[in-house]
């Protein structure tokens, strides 16, 4: 099992699908890194040799933030933006859509389950 | 969609003026505006504004991270007490 940037291991898939199961390495990326390693991306991950996969690694460890790192750049965006109070950083703090969405209805994803208020029209108390 | 690189970013001029003036002078007081469009830039860092939301002037003491974002998101336009809740009758007012 190739393992690439970490903890990611993908395998019988051919690698430029395999690729986007890093976090952070989308279809876009996925076939860049493999042009800049100049490796056929609709080859099997399996049928790589340990020198293509660590030419592979060495490129994404090189150009990209992957995995924790992203993850934690993106934790430490949001942070800023609640650290001065803005009007976003206000939306994250509520857990409310923050780029304008409606919030009459819809907004689930943000918003979680449906708290049912009792006593609201047509909710039997 | 973002602004036009080409124009630079959005800067009320009376605004940007009377920030200039302020620096010459030893004494640093709150500026009132209601240009609530205006981009924060490097100029206004350590400076007291006090933006219009429709009602009262809300205090925003600017810093270097605000830079790139404008005035009016700092000053929160709406207020929102929270839901009444029907067991205790009371308003939960935790984020007035």
């Amino acid at each position: 099992m190739p393992r690439i940037a970490g903890i990611d291991i993908p395998e019988k898939k051919k690698i430029r699908y395999g690729l986007r199961y890093i976090f952070g390495i989308g279809p876009k990326l996925a076939d860049d890194v493999l042009a800049k390693a100049g490796i056929d991306g609709e080859r099997r991950a399996t049928d790589l040799t340990d020198q293509e996969i660590a030419q592979i690694a060495s490129i994404i460890d090189g150009s990209y933030i992957v995995e924790g790192a992203l993850r934690r750049q993106v934790q430490q965006d949001i942070q800023r933006l609640k650290d001065i109070r803005s009007y976003r950083g206000d939306r994250h703090r509520r857990g409310l859509p923050v780029r304008g969405q409606r919030t009459r209805c819809n907004a689930r994803t943000r918003k979680g389950k449906k708290k049912t208020v009792a006593g609201k029209k047509g909710v039997k108390g | 969609m973002g602004r036009s690189l080409k124009k630079g970013p959005y800067v009320d001029e009376k605004l940007f003026r009377k920030v200039e003036k302020m620096s010459q002078a030893t004494r640093k007081t709150p500026i009132r505006t209601w240009a609530r469009a205006c981009t924060v830039v490097p100029e206004f860092v350590g400076y007291t504004f006090q933006v219009h939301n429709g009602r009262t002037f809300f205090d925003v003491f600017c810093t270097e991270d605000m830079v790139g974002h404008r005035l009016g998101e700092f000053s929160p336009t709406r207020t929102f007490r929270g839901h009444t809740n029907k067991k205790e009758g009371i308003e939960a007012g935790q984020k007035g």
